[in-house]
């Protein structure tokens, strides 16, 4: 043997899954589940409320609109704790009831069944697939191949091109590819997510769950044995082994699995869940559906195969409501009540107040003279009058006579404040008061936002 | 499938070595995930136009390219430091010596 195929040997080599079809109760949730999730994803980019995007995180202008809320880069938190719920809404959904996000939900798994179902419609069925991917090269097969790759590459380009569009708003990207006008990194966004999905749902598929995904190792800590989970039942199920269907299994010392291999047929990870929990298992519940079939077909009670607990296996009680449940949900309920709190009583104005880099002070006219800019953000939809004042006594204003900023814009005002220089030494904490022009006297300010006032010693 | 497996001085066995697809995937696809992840928190915190500017010299970049440059640049760390947790967890019968 020549050195390089010694070497080959040794790297195990990925056998190619072709998951056979499969329907059944799990297999029509799956569908829906996807239909749902792809739904969202390829249509509310392109809704629009009053000419707005309704989600849009539009990264050039640093504004994310989500559903009617606008959030500023200074509502970073408030995205921080929506990654924070996103995180424990995973950790309660996969304590009760496993890995529900991985069958039905994860974009891995649901892009995957799209470029399997495209595939199986340009190829046919598992046989024909496994027989096409034998056959030598002939005119039927390029053409089969062809119309795989060019649904898989327009599918995928679409879901790139749709993608870059929940960041930069989606009829301006239409309108300049069409044009061939996108900017070099919209055109490099649209293709590398493009990319992204053809090598993952295309090529790499359960590979993608089974060595490269953090959350399919994670999970055993979310688990317990009241977790619901895909099992088999080899009590009932062993000794396997084939039979006639009228065959009396008492005589010939059988269970009920009859040793079909549908179920490692129609995995999608290509393992076989009779040989227990694994964590390539992604619970997608098509071995389920199988079985049921087989078992209807034999005249067996269902649910060799089925959703169940450790604890139910082990002929111990299931309890569903259990402390890591109650943990999760109390942390959720206070997350998201927090986030709401917080959103809703956000400040209509942001300022942020930045001293003049170049020098300390200045002495003009008797009097020590200190430059700022503010930064205003009007975060509410309406044109917004300003007046700026010092909250400290002795100081003097110099700013411009009208501060207008409208609704969602930002503006940087200079603003000139001094006091005589006979009364100040040294460095003193000032307090900018920004309120609304038509503010009523002695209501609460808009916004205060402290600063220093430097003086010569 | 029966794969061959290897076995360092001590005679402990030493599982055969990964595909490269998945070798690149455990290592680039983390990283990927954890720079996304960086790149929010550092760009929600801060606009890539100012942090350019800040350099010295400054840089003038679009935010466009401020966001790729960011990503990128934190993709590669990500995956510089999964590629070394790589190297120093590889099996010891898998050094080969020197010819
Ligand atoms: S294992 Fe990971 S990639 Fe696969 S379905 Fe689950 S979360 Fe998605
Ligand atoms: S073992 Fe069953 S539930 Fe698990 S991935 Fe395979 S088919 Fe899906």
């Amino acid at each position: 043997m020549s050195k390089t195929a010694e070497t080959t040997s040794l790297y195990q080599r990925q056998e190619k899954i072709y998951p056979r079809e499969i329907s059944g109760r799990f297999n029509r949730l799956r569908v829906i589940a996807a239909w749902i999730l792809l739904g969202l994803f390829y249509v509310v980019a392109w809704i629009q409320i009053d000419g707005q995007q309704i989600v849009l995180f539009d990264l050039p202008a640093r504004k994310f609109y989500v559903f009617g809320l606008t959030f500023w880069p200074q509502d970073f938190l408030f995205l921080a704790i929506l990654l924070i719920i996103a995180a424990f809404c995973l950790f309660f959904f996969t304590a009760l009831a496993g890995r529900l996000w991985c069958g039905y939900a994860c974009p891995q798994t649901v892009w995957t069944e799209v470029f399997v179902a495209l595939e199986r419609f340009a190829e046919g069925n598992r046989m024909q697939r496994m027989k096409l991917d034998k056959a030598p090269m002939s005119g039927q097969k390029f053409r089969r191949k062809f119309t795989k790759q060019f649904l898989w590459v327009t599918f995928s380009l679409w879901t790139g091109f749709t993608f870059v569009g929940y960041f930069t708003p989606i009829r301006e990207l239409a309108v300049a590819i069409a044009q061939f006008e996108t900017g070099p990194w919209e055109t490099f966004w649209v293709l590398f997510y493009g990319l992204a999905t053809y090598g993952n749902a295309g090529y790499l598929r359960e590979q993608v769950c089974k060595y490269m995904c953090p959350y399919a190792r994670f999970q055993s800590a979310m688990f317990d044995a009241d977790t619901l989970v895909i099992s088999y039942d080899p009590e009932r199920g062993e000794k396997r082994g084939k039979r006639a269907r009228k065959a009396n299994l008492e005589d010939l010392g059988l269970g009920d699995c009859i040793d079909c291999s549908w179920c490692v047929q129609v995995c999608p990870t290509g393992i076989d869940i009779r040989d227990g929990l694994q964590y390539d298992c992604i619970a997608c519940g098509a071995c389920i559906d199988a079985c049921d079939q087989i078992m209807d077909k034999m005249n067996y009670p269902r649910g060799l195969i089925k959703y169940t607990t450790q604890h139910a296996i082990e002929k111990k009680p299931s309890r569903i409501l259990r402390p890591r449940i109650f943990i999760y949900l109390g942390l959720l309920t206070v997350l998201c009540i927090g986030f709401a709190l917080g959103v809703g009583g956000r400040d209509p104005l942001i300022t942020d107040v930045i001293r003049d880099r170049n020098a300390l002070y200045r002495v003009n006219n008797e009097r020590v003279e200190n430059t700022y800019t503010l930064s205003l953000i009007n975060k509410t939809d309406d044109t917004q009058r300003y007046v700026i004042s010092v909250q400290e006594p002795g100081y003097e204003v110099r700013t411009w006579p009208k501060i207008e900023v409208p609704g969602g814009a930002v503006q940087r005002v200079p603003v000139t404040i001094s006091r005589a220089v006979d009364e100040v030494s040294g460095a003193y904490n000032i307090h900018f008061i920004i309120d609304s022009a038509d503010a009523e006297a002695n209501s609460e300010p808009l916004s205060v936002e402290p600063s220093r006032f430097f003086a010569p010693e | 499938m029966s794969i061959p497996s290897q076995h360092n001085n001590n005679d402990a066995i030493v599982p055969p070595p990964r595909p490269l697809v998945q070798r690149l995937g455990a290592i680039l696809w983390p990283a990927f995930l954890l720079a996304g992840l960086g790149s929010m928190i550092l760009f929600g915190l801060y606009d890539p136009v100012t942090l350019a500017e800040l350099l010295d010299p400054p840089l003038v970049i679009s935010r466009h390219a401020g966001y790729a440059l960011g990503f990128f640049c934190l993709w590669a760390m990500t995956t510089a430091s999964s590629y070394l947790t790589w190297v120093l967890l590889r099996p010891s019968a898998r050094f080969k010596a020197p010819k």
